[in-house]
């Protein structure tokens, strides 16, 4: 969060700002914080802390840019320094040695390819969910910022400091842990994913 | 008849550029500024069959994604929670 003071608010400003720009975006910030913690209670902190935070910060906020990649960065940020580090549980798999395993060019699309249009057609919310719930957390937050709330690739770098180029890798290789999961749930269910025929 | 092409003979089986191509797939499919998309895709999907596949597998999982997994809904003593403590906070 910048600390540059780009313009003092009045109390009826502010009160705005909040009203009109922050809290259209709960429903948006509730979904990613308990997508990122899988706890109700952890989520509700997380999100009441960011809101928080998003007050206390108000003058850092420049109105008519972005509230919504603003305040997700905060709640980024905040899971970050505050709940990862509390949290008796960390993330289960540590990301560095994540990237480094998947940072080859020469990315394994073999066990992913299969997977077919109408098998993931046929899927209920549980599959997916579960699925984008497996993912290493930062592959996880990739999907949900991208293909859940739509951010663009340039606000997504800025949410989580990282270059577009690095956003758009991790991307493409979080989709395709993603479809490994899914190509799982698409056996189980009974569909023929080696088939070569494609529907 | 080319190996590389289909029994239709109208799409190539193997893409040369996979890892590139399924990038470049992805970002238009993401509403990224690409110059010349619209005919980068036309081409691409007509002329390439794992372009094809990809594309329209990444579509339906974004589509899944999107339908399944925003309904949170936001629990009402978290929002009473907020207003209360910015209340106590100005």
């Amino acid at each position: 969060m910048s600390q540059v003071q780009r313009k003092k608010y009045s109390d009826k400003e502010k009160n705005h700002i909040f009203d009109q720009e922050f809290m259209p975006h709960i429903d948006s910030m509730y979904n990613f914080a308990y997508r990122l913690t899988f706890d109700e209670d952890d989520a509700k902190d997380l999100v009441q802390d960011t809101y928080l935070k998003a007050y206390r910060f108000i003058n850092s906020f420049e109105q008519g840019t972005n509230a919504k990649a603003w305040l997700f960065r905060i709640l980024k940020n905040s899971f970050i320094n505050d709940y990862r580090k509390k949290s008796k549980q960390p993330a289960k798999v540590d990301y560095q040695e994540v990237e480094t395993y998947y940072n080859s060019d020469d990315v394994d699309y073999s066990g992913t390819t299969d997977l077919r249009v109408d098998a993931v057609k046929d899927m209920l919310g549980d599959e997916i969910s579960n699925a984008l719930n497996s993912l290493a957390v930062d592959f996880r937050t990739v999907i949900i910022l991208c293909d859940l709330e739509g951010f663009t690739y340039e606000e997504m770098a800025k949410i989580l400091d990282i270059p577009i180029g690095t956003v758009r890798s991790r991307l493409h290789r979080a989709r395709n842990l993603l479809k490994e999961k899914l190509r799982s749930y698409a056996q189980s269910m009974g569909y023929d994913t080696d088939g070569e025929e494609f529907t | 008849m080319d190996k590389n092409l289909s029994s239709a003979g109208e799409k190539k089986t193997n893409c040369s550029e996979q890892s590139k191509c399924f990038q470049l797939l992805e970002s238009i499919l993401d509403g990224e500024n690409i110059p010349d998309s619209d005919k980068i895709l036309k081409e691409k999907l007509e002329k390439c069959e794992p372009c094809y596949r990809h594309f329209h597998l990444e579509m339906a999982i974004k589509e899944l994604l999107k339908t399944k997994c925003c309904h949170q809904i936001t629990p009402q003593d978290l929002l009473d929670n907020i207003r209360k403590k910015v209340e106590e906070a100005k």
